[in-house]
Formats: C-alpha cells, sequence, structure tokens
C-alpha cells in the first residue's frame, strides 16, 4: 500500500461574449461640477468584480484618476441595459459600453477645455485629472475646472453613452452547423497541469499543484484576473474530485442537503496554485482585454483525470474522481477492448450498453 | 498614473469585508409578509386535486397564489433566440421533479407561510419517473416531456444539434488508429454563499420595486413583465450586488412569484430560500454523457473526431439548447481537426432543471475531449504536450462551424506550462508559433480546412 504521485495536462479555449452573440450592453456617464465622474451601467457585480473592472476603463479613458469615478449599477431606472453577468461578457462586452461612453464624455470635455484654452480640442490631450496641449504640457486646466466652466459658463451637462452589440450570427445550416457570422468575439486560452497523490489503500486523490497559465489579452487588473484564476482553479479541483448532488447519479437519491453532506472545496483542499498570464490582445476587448472569468475552472478536471492516470495506471472519466471509483477502478484494472485499429474504452458506460438500441454511438473501424 | 493593468483595490471590498455591503437580505421593511412555497414531493405525477382554501382561511395569510392567477404561465426565457417556452412558472396538471413549486403563500411570519403550506390539500397520482439519460430513447422509457423525451426544436425542427466537417468516413478508413471513450462529469450545486432570496415592495404609484439577486437585472426583469403581462416601467429591480451566482442566478427563481404575491397582497413580500432548498430545488450544472471516437494517425495526428453528447437537461429546458449549441461549437477544443459527425440531444429527465453554470456547455466538453486527448497520447506513445501542439489551432485554421482563428494561444499557453514545470520540448515544439501553418505543421489532411484570417 503506498501513495503514487502523478502529473497531467490539459489545454482549452472559450469564447467571450454569449454564443451566437446579440446580447447588448449599454452604460451612460454624467460629469459633477467639480470633475467627478458618475457611472451607469446595469452589469451585476457577482463577486468577479465588474465594478472594479469597469470603474478603471472609465477612468483610463476619461484619463482622470480612479477614486474620481462612482459606480452604479444598483437599480434598472437610472441604469440602462445590460444582458447580464454571465458567458464571460462582463468585462469584454459590457466594458466596452463604459469606455464608449467615457469616449463620447471625453469629446465634451476636450471641447469644453478648448473654449477656455483657446487651442483646437485635436491638439488637447487628458491625463490625471488635467487637460493639456500636446507638445506643450504646460497649458493645462484641469478637469475639474472644465467641469466648472461647463456647469457654471456654459450651462451644459457633460455626458456621454455608449452601447456594444455584436449581431446574433444565425446557424444557416442546421444540418453542418454553419454560420453566417462569426459565434464569438473572442477566444481566450489557457494551459494547465495537474499534480496528485493516490493512496492506492484508500482510493483518496489530493491535488498538491495546480499550475496555469491563461492568455486573458489584457490584465485590466491583474489582482482580480488572478482572483479569478484561483478561484476557478479550485472549483475546477471540486469539479474533480470532490462535488456531486446525485452521488448515485443517475439515481436521484441521496443528495446532499447541506454543507455538511454536500463536499465542495475547503480551504484545507486548497494545492498549490501557480499562476501565469499571457496578453495577447483582442481588436474587439476593451484595451484588449478578453474574459475568462467561466474558462478558469475548466482545464483542472481532465488534468487531474490524467495525473490520475499517471499515479496509478487507471483512467476515470466519470467525474468527480471519488476514492471509490478510484478503488473500483484499480481493482477491475480494465483494458480496452482492442480489435483492428479500434482502441475503445468504458464501453460499460455506453448507450450501446445501457441503452434499448433505438440511439447507438455507430464507429466503423 | 495609469488605471488600466493597475492593481488597483476592489471596488466595494472594504464593504464586503467589513460586512457592510447591503445584500438582498439585508434589507428590511417593516410590514414585510414571509413566503413560502408548495413543492412538489413527487418527482412525476399528474395533480389531481389542489386545494388552497384551507392555507387561504387561516389568519396572518395574506395571499396565497397558484398558476391560475399568472398572466402568461409559461414563458419561454429564451424566446430571443428562437426557444420556444416550456416550464410553467407554477405546475398545472403535472409536476416533473420533486421540489417543483406548485403554489405560493404569504403570511406574516416563516412560520405562519410554512404552516398554510401544509394546509394546502395535494393530491396526486404518480407517475414512473426517467431518470437515466441513456434510456430515454428506449421505446418503453418512461414520458417526461410534453415535447416528448428529448428537445425537438433546433432550426428546422431537428431534433438534435449537428456538427458536420471535411469527410469524416475518409479520415476514419485514413486512420491507424481509432481510439473510443466515454466521459460523464457530473451535476453539482452552484453553492452561493447567498440562497436565492428576493424582496417586492408594492409602492403608492402602482409600481414594483424588487430587490433581486439576479445576476441579469434587465434580463430578469424581462422576465417578470412577460409573466405579468406589463410594460417594463411597471418595475424597478434594485440589485447589482450579488453573493455568489456562479450562473445560478440568471433563473430569476423568485422575483415573478414574490412580485404575483406582493400585487395580491398589495403588501412588501420577501422569500428567504432555506439552504435545503438551495441544494436540493434550484437548479444545478447538468450532468453530461458524452462519448468520442477519434481516428488518428501513428505520429499523432487527429484526422477525424465522431462525437456524440447527451446533456441531461432535467425536467425542462431552461438554457439547455443554447448550452448544448456552445457545446458543439466548441467540440474540438484548441485544436483544428479536419473531419468532424458531432450529434448532441438535450435530453429530459425526472430531475431538477439545470442551467447555466461557470463554463456553460464547456466545461464538460473540455473535460471529455482533454481527457481524451490524454489517453491518444498514452496509446500511441507520444508526449502529451508534443501531441497536444501538433494540433493546436493555428492562425488561419477554421473551427467546427468554419470559422476562422484569428488570434489562437493554443501554443504559447502549453509551451508557458511545459516551461514551468522543466519539461523539455524537442526544437521544432520550442520553435513553434500560432502563426498560419506551413511545412511539417500543415500536412495534406488540414490543407482543405483552411480560411483566410484577412477575412474575419
Amino acid at each position: 500500500m503506498a501513495t503514487h504521485k502523478g502529473r497531467g495536462v490539459s489545454a482549452i479555449e472559450y469564447p467571450t461574449g454569449m454564443n451566437q452573440n446579440g446580447d447588448p450592453s449599454q452604460a451612460w456617464i454624467k460629469i459633477k461640477p467639480d470633475g467627478r465622474v458618475d457611472v451607469f451601467a446595469g452589469t451585476s457585480d457577482i463577486g468577479n468584480g465588474s465594478k472594479t473592472i469597469q470603474s478603471q476603463i472609465v477612468a483610463e479613458t476619461l484619463g482622470v484618476p480612479y477614486d474620481w469615478v462612482t459606480y452604479d449599477n444598483s437599480n434598472t431606472d437610472s441604469s440602462p441595459v445590460c444582458t447580464g453577468t454571465f458567458a464571460s461578457r462582463a468585462t469584454f462586452v459590457a466594458g466596452m459600453a463604459v469606455k464608449k461612453a467615457a469616449e463620447k464624455a471625453r469629446e465634451r470635455i476636450l471641447e469644453i477645455a478648448s473654449k477656455e484654452l483657446e487651442i483646437d480640442p485635436a491638439d488637447l490631450d487628458v491625463a490625471d485629472g488635467e487637460v493639456f496641449a500636446k507638445g506643450s504640457p504646460q497649458k493645462k486646466i484641469s478637469v475639474a475646472d472644465v467641469a466648472a466652466a461647463a456647469t457654471w459658463t456654459y450651462g451644459e451637462l457633460i455626458t456621454g453613452t455608449g452601447a456594444q452589440l455584436k449581431p446574433y450570427a444565425e446557424i444557416v445550416d442546421p444540418e453542418t452547423g454553419r454560420v453566417d457570422l462569426p459565434p464569438h468575439s473572442a477566444i481566450s486560452y489557457a494551459a494547465c497541469a495537474a499534480e496528485v497523490e493516490v493512496d492506492d489503500e484508500t482510493g483518496q486523490v489530493t491535488v498538491t499543484r495546480l499550475v496555469s497559465c491563461f492568455d486573458v489579452g489584457r490584465a485590466i487588473n491583474p489582482t482580480l484576473v488572478e482572483g479569478q484564476i484561483e478561484g476557478g482553479a479550485v472549483q475546477g479541483l471540486g469539479l474533480g474530485v470532490l462535488e456531486n448532488c446525485y452521488p448515485y447519479y443517475p439515481s436521484v437519491e441521496h443528495r446532499g442537503a447541506q454543507f455538511g453532506s454536500y463536499l465542495a472545496p475547503g480551504m484545507e483542499d486548497l494545492p498549490k496554485l501557480e499562476t501565469l498570464i499571457i496578453e495577447n490582445p483582442s481588436a474587439d476587448g476593451p484595451y484588449g482585454a478578453k474574459g475568462i472569468g467561466e474558462m478558469a475552472n475548466n482545464p483542472q478536471p481532465p488534468a487531474i483525470a490524467a495525473a490520475v492516470y499517471d499515479a496509478v495506471g487507471v483512467w476515470v472519466t466519470e467525474l468527480p474522481i471519488t476514492p471509490e471509483r478510484v478503488l473500483r477502478a484499480l481493482e477491475a484494472k480494465a483494458e480496452p477492448r482492442r480489435e483492428g485499429k479500434l482502441v475503445s474504452f468504458d464501453e460499460e458506460l455506453s448507450v450501446n450498453a445501457i441503452g434499448g438500441g433505438a440511439l447507438r454511438f455507430e464507429v466503423s473501424a | 498614473m495609469k488605471a488600466v493593468g493597475a492593481r488597483l483595490p476592489r471596488y466595494d471590498g472594504i464593504a464586503h469585508v467589513t460586512g457592510r455591503t447591503v445584500f438582498v437580505d439585508d434589507v428590511r421593511i417593516p410590514g414585510t409578509l414571509w413566503v413560502k412555497a408548495l413543492r412538489s414531493p413527487s418527482h412525476h405525477a399528474k395533480i389531481t386535486k389542489l386545494d388552497t382554501e384551507p392555507a387561504e382561511r387561516m389568519k396572518g395569510v395574506h395571499a396565497v397564489v397558484t398558476h391560475k392567477d399568472v398572466p402568461l404561465n409559461v414563458y419561454g426565457h429564451l424566446s430571443a433566440l428562437g426557444i420556444p417556452g416550456d416550464e410553467p412558472l407554477l405546475a398545472e396538471d403535472v409536476v416533473r421533479y420533486k421540489g417543483q413549486p406548485i403554489a405560493i403563500v404569504a403570511a406574516e411570519s416563516e412560520e405562519l407561510a410554512r404552516a398554510a403550506v401544509e394546509a394546502i390539500v395535494l393530491s396526486l397520482d404518480e407517475q414512473p419517473a426517467l431518470f437515466d439519460i441513456r434510456k430515454a430513447f428506449d421505446p418503453d422509457a418512461p414520458q417526461v416531456h410534453h415535447w416528448g423525451n428529448w428537445y425537438p426544436h433546433f432550426e428546422a425542427e431537428m431534433d438534435r444539434r449537428q456538427i458536420r466537417k471535411g469527410d469524416i468516413d475518409a479520415a476514419f478508413d485514413q486512420a491507424d488508429t481509432i481510439v473510443q471513450g466515454v466521459y460523464r462529469p457530473a451535476a453539482i450545486e452552484h453553492v452561493p454563499l447567498e440562497t436565492q432570496v428576493c424582496q417586492v415592495v408594492p409602492e403608492p404609484n402602482g409600481r414594483l420595486t424588487i430587490y433581486s439577486c439576479t445576476q441579469a437585472l434587465y434580463f430578469s426583469m424581462g422576465v417578470v413583465a412577460a409573466h405579468l403581462q406589463q410594460p417594463l416601467n411597471k418595475f424597478k429591480f434594485v440589485g447589482g450586488t450579488v453573493g455568489g451566482g456562479f450562473g445560478g442566478k440568471v433563473d430569476t427563481a423568485t422575483e415573478t412569484m414574490c412580485c404575483l404575491l406582493a400585487l395580491k397582497s398589495g403588501k412588501p413580500v420577501k422569500w428567504r430560500w432555506t439552504r435545503e432548498e438551495e441544494f436540493l430545488c434550484s437548479s444545478t450544472r447538468a450532468p453530461w454523457h458524452m462519448e468520442i471516437a477519434d481516428a488518428v494517425s501513428k505520429d499523432g495526428w487527429i484526422l477525424g473526431r465522431k462525437m456524440l453528447t447527451l446533456h441531461d437537461s432535467g425536467a425542462y429546458c431552461r438554457f439547455s439548447p443554447y448550452g448544448l449549441t456552445k457545446h458543439s461549437f466548441h467540440h474540438t477544443g484548441a485544436y483544428t481537426i479536419p473531419n468532424l459527425s458531432f450529434d448532441g440531444y438535450v435530453v429530459f429527465t425526472n430531475r431538477v432543471p439545470t442551467t447555466a453554470m461557470r463554463g456553460f456547455g464547456v466545461t464538460s466538453v473540455s473535460f471529455a475531449t482533454e481527457t481524451h486527448l490524454s489517453r491518444i497520447a498514452e496509446v500511441l506513445g507520444i508526449d502529451p504536450f508534443e501531441l497536444r501542439l501538433k494540433n493546436a489551432n493555428r492562425i488561419g485554421d477554421t473551427s467546427p462551424n468554419g470559422v476562422v482563428y484569428t488570434d489562437p494561444s493554443t501554443v504559447p499557453t502549453i509551451q508557458a506550462i511545459a516551461d514551468s514545470l522543466g519539461h523539455e520540448l524537442p526544437g521544432e515544439y520550442r520553435a513553434m508559433t500560432p502563426a498560419q501553418r506551413e511545412g511539417q505543421w500543415l500536412p495534406d489532411h488540414l490543407v482543405s480546412q483552411l480560411g483566410n484570417p484577412e477575412e474575419h
């Protein structure tokens, strides 16, 4: 009886924004008389950090400090449409809407600054809360003074609105799945390595290390990106070795109804986590960003399954890889059926074995 | 300083970690009634009697709502995507899963609401239930759904999602080896720390204020407006700060029912699911059944893939047809496979409907196809990094539905993992980039699938 170490790898991709698109997000911005910024967007923050990310995009686009930005997503009376926080779209799609709104407000700021400085708006730039002449930055006016002038001198409200929508991609040939437009806006990529220890007496799989590399397009906030990847890694670990609503699936009996009878990962399950970020910018995302919120829990389960094979020589292809499943697999030591050039695994799980024959998975070897 | 790329503090981080963020359950409205639901005790049954009068007569019970009170009881959440509605807000003549809501009550305390639910008279005629999606197609299988046992309304009224590309038979003829396997990831719970919760306040001006934990304010408002057959300005959704969702809070599980009770009682109402309801009655990530056969050459090229997917939708379709379509579009993963034959079915069972969860539609296929690739590497005796790099999608390659990849990062992400593990790659794999294929990376079988990246 011994503990065996193993390592497995995986590589995945994931689309950003709703599949087939057609999912709008909108935003609007107003500037207070002292230059402070109110952003109204309808994007729910589910812990993913979209309030932070969208505020950073607005601050960057307007050229004002982050702490000048107030972000309001609190209600549908003041905030415009956001299709929702899903499909990894809160940065990529909704972030583009706030960026476009900020670009419009920025144009108005430069137009009013132009009157105050008597310099063409095309020759002006804005950064750190100040509008300045390109090439001669000593000629400048603060955004606060611009906003005050708009309010008290010119009788104007500086606003900007923005909307992002990619048209819906129709499936024009349902026989082949062909579409009339690209069904995705951007695709993110990741690879992962898992290291495990498998106890061949208890069947226990302990994930000891997860190394992940994600192409995020552009990390708007590296801390939050790392948080998504680390949180996703632990959720992927749960998928791989712990969680199951139906312990005897497909039976519905013995469902866990409390935290004590449903195994979700806890701090004691945390492996060594290493995160690498690659920035391959998307042409369609705000500042090149893609979305990786969802895919963060996708690469671990297959890397863990391969690591378990590497450790003890059995493939467990039903998730989660519980001690019971490992022990049963070790006992069975099932070999694939080899016939001609066919190498066929898991035949006992197939519709061909379980179903009554009306649906079959036919492969001619 | 630059805001983009900076490690700035989370906008609401201090409030979260000091417990001062106001979530829906923190909202306090005087005079609020408490909501509880009568849920199906059966996995599959005909409703033969439903008498709510004993509950309505109880002192302190202000409203009881059944399907008769809903202006539009069946509304398709994805009707905009051509997916028709199938799920009643409140069950009418049949219940298809244990936990399905049949009636809801609003009373002056949670205890009283629970007692009122128990006072409702419900008689059921038990029906056989189906749980194994692999048996759904059998001629003698229990009939789960009024559409049949699998979703029949894909484009052109097809009963499955199909992908066809290249010449699958030729690929299997040419293959040196065919590797076949079955992959079955489990249903899991979203486990948000904040259970489903909603507070609705009828305002003096006739509007409804809805404090909601939805992940999608406007989507949920559209769902409520459709069920109630009212314009959007009847409603004000308040939310945007959610205590964990992971996909499960797109369902709009509580908002419409709370609105109906608030309108019927004329009082504010609140529904806060117990942890047990969250585990047993809320939707889950779907269980999937995937069978893959890959035609491979002895030097590790994947020439073709044949795949069958069964998606366990539970009792109603919710977002499942969308999830399966997304799944099919990504069933080659991060690789280029020129010859494909994919068939996928959304299959109904008598379990709680499944729904979106982090990685919807793709988490399953990533597990299946990546585990399968690891197996192919083992069967052929090829390094798993090299097998992946060889077949990695490149600029100018095309996806399962013929869309050109313009900026894939499969190659550099795999190389980065190899580097971090100290795994030595042979020179030609170390030098590989995502650039368009040429030379040894453009074998004959990959020529016909090439597209023009400039056109996209």
